[in-house]
């Protein structure tokens, strides 16, 4: 391992681990899972569409809770080591900024890469547990609240007995959990029987997912490149902001286009955020294309490389 | 400039002006400050608080550019990454990971130097032992004293077996015991060749270990040169014996005033508070 990786593997593990305890992280996932599995079930027997309503809302949550998880995650790693101190030790150490900065971007990517098959999972159980014809799906629900039971009590009893902290440990297991739990109602129908694998699962749903883990991806940077200067408050409102306008980009460029270089501006600096937006794709039966995915990821890759570069640029030169 | 004429770090005209948000200058803290330290010696920085101390060691850590004036760290800009592969650094505070248990901060902090396997197990243990950290090494930084803490700092500072080490207020929260034994770690590490700067309002120490110091007041250097040099009176004598007995102490004393014109002042030999603590608590806890 050369000194670099090695350098570059021990601040995204520490960044990593930092993240991981802060009950803040914990409750946003978890506020995230909640949400996303337990709406349907509270209100769409009430409305109507009841699938569609289980994916559009578990998207809607995933975008919002995911963008309130990246300012915060990349405020805490980054400003918060600025404004503490523990920074000072660490560049006095031989560690360049660019490996500093993007080692805390790869820590808040890897949690939002957690973050996003967490509530992917939860979609998943969310639309499968859906009640259709006002029945709901007894079986299933019967595991779903049992599953903090079997995540909380074992990473209590971790924590009593080996101080092992409780905040990872159940972040973990819950994952684990969910996982189990899409296994299982993917081989059963909603009366228990058993069924072929997956056929009672909404697989479409996942690309949806992927396309927002993308735009969150890019929300990363933004948030990371931000984080160099600013405090979580001003990070997150500023996120706010851009996944608004970025959801409405394209009129603004349209309301703008008499203005020729405002247009230009609004579609280069604004992320268009509604690229990312697939709920309304999976409607009636839509799948979202292989194209469609991959344009996606060279448009954040472009965009999200561009302002990780300003926000070096930001950091660089930055006195503690 | 720099290492080859045996300057570790050299500072001409240093100066640094924190600016507000409209880039006005809002604050001096250094003004133009000229520094010459040499390889091996212990250099004190002296002053009050705001005098301009930790800026200037922040400085010399590339962790604040310099406004004008030049500034070499052996021999090299202190911004260059790799000069740091040579320092060892330890803050005013211990800004440490709290959950992060002191063997866990030393291992994170020797992979930043490269080290890895058995050479870093060693050296971190070694350290552990050194600052009297072995029952402690893996309860978390958080449930530390601040002394216990202080420990940590000083051993993550030495991971790298640094030339130049800079330590800004050593001693603080250090109890007596320990801090002689940092006083003396000090010490050794600058028979070694190591070159050491520390900034410190604690004169007694400074006093103990400094080989020269400057004395910083409103970020200007007010008086810099050697301890001998700086404490000595080259007007006044200090005569030591053993007790004699009155009469010939009388007789000494008149003999004195007779050639003089002065009579000499007399009292016992003292010792230092410091020395007394350290006799009275090692005696009756021989080990810490």
């Amino acid at each position: 391992m050369t000194k670099r990786f090695q350098q570059f593997v021990a601040l995204t593990g520490l960044a990593l681990t930092d993240l991981f305890r802060q009950p803040a992280t914990f409750l946003i996932i978890l506020t995230t899972i909640a949400c996303t599995i337990l709406l349907p079930l509270a209100v769409s027997h009430q409305l109507g569409q009841q699938s569609r309503l289980a994916v559009d809302s578990a998207l809607a949550f995933e975008f919002i809770f995911g963008l309130i998880l990246a300012g915060y995650a990349a405020c805490s790693t980054l400003n918060n080591e600025c404004q503490s101190g523990t920074i000072l030790i660490v560049f006095s150490k031989p560690v360049g900024r660019l490996m500093f900065f993007l080692a805390k971007f790869t820590a808040v990517s890897i949690l939002l890469i957690f973050f996003v098959y967490c509530s992917s999972l939860s979609a998943l159980i969310a639309e499968r547990l859906t009640p259709r014809n006002f029945e709901f799906d007894s079986f299933g629900n019967y595991l779903l609240f049992a599953s903090p039971l079997i995540v909380f009590i074992p990473a209590g009893l971790l924590n009593f007995r080996t101080h092992r902290s409780f905040v990872p440990t159940a972040l973990f297991l819950y994952a684990l959990v969910l996982a189990a739990l899409v296994l299982v109602l993917s081989t059963v129908d909603r009366d228990g029987h058993h069924v072929g694998f997956g056929s009672m699962i909404e697989w479409r749903i996942l690309s949806a997912c992927l396309m927002e883990g993308i735009a969150l991806f890019l929300l990363a940077a933004i948030a990371i490149s931000l984080a160099t200067r600013l405090a979580a408050p001003a990070t997150v409102a500023i996120l706010l902001f851009l996944l608004f306008t970025g959801l409405i980009s394209d009129h603004l460029a349209g309301l703008l286009a008499a203005l020729p270089p405002a247009g230009f501006l609004v579609q280069m600096i604004l992320p268009d955020i509604q690229h990312f937006w697939a709920a309304d794709k999976l409607a009636d039966g839509g799948v979202i294309s292989g194209s469609m995915i991959g344009h996606g990821v060279l448009y954040a890759l472009a965009y999200g490389g561009g302002v990780l570069c300003l926000g070096y640029a930001a950091f660089r030169n930055r006195q503690f | 400039m720099g290492e080859q004429n045996g300057l570790v770090i050299e500072a001409r005209n240093l100066t640094k002006v924190f600016r507000d948000f409209w880039h006005r200058p809002k604050v001096s803290a250094v003004n133009g400050i000229d520094l010459e330290i040499k390889q091996g010696e212990i250099f004190g920085l002296l002053g009050p608080n705001g005098s301009g101390k930790s800026t200037t060691i922040k400085m010399i850590l590339g962790l604040l550019y310099p406004t004008s004036g030049e500034l070499t760290v052996l021999g090299k800009s202190p911004r260059d990454v790799a000069v740091k592969a040579k320092i060892g650094f330890m803050p005013e505070e211990s800004y440490l990971y709290k959950y992060l248990t002191a063997v866990e901060i030393l291992n994170f902090y020797a992979n930043l130097y490269g080290l890895s396997g058995t050479v870093k197990t060693e050296i971190v243990e070694g350290l552990i032992n050194q600052v009297g950290l072995t029952a402690a090494r893996n309860r978390p930084i958080g449930e530390f004293s601040k002394g216990m803490a202080r420990r940590v700092g000083l051993a993550q500072c030495l991971l790298n077996d640094p030339d130049l080490i800079l330590l800004d207020e050593p001693t603080s929260g250090l109890d007596p015991i320990a801090c002689r034994e940092v006083k003396d770690l000090l010490l050794s590490l600058a028979k070694r060749g190591k070159t050491i700067l520390i900034c410190s309002h604690h004169l007694a120490d400074m006093q103990d270990i400094c080989d020269r110091v400057a004395i910083l007041l409103n970020g200007n250097i007010c008086t810099q040169g050697s301890v001998k040099d700086l404490l000595v009176n080259p007007d006044t004598l200090r005569l030591s014996l053993q007790s004699p007995p009155r009469e010939t102490l009388t007789a000494i004393l008149d003999y004195i005033e007779k050639e003089t014109g002065h009579r000499p002042l007399v009292d016992h030999a003292g010792r230092t508070l410091e020395s007394v603590f350290i006799e009275t608590v090692t005696r009756r806890q021989p080990t810490t």
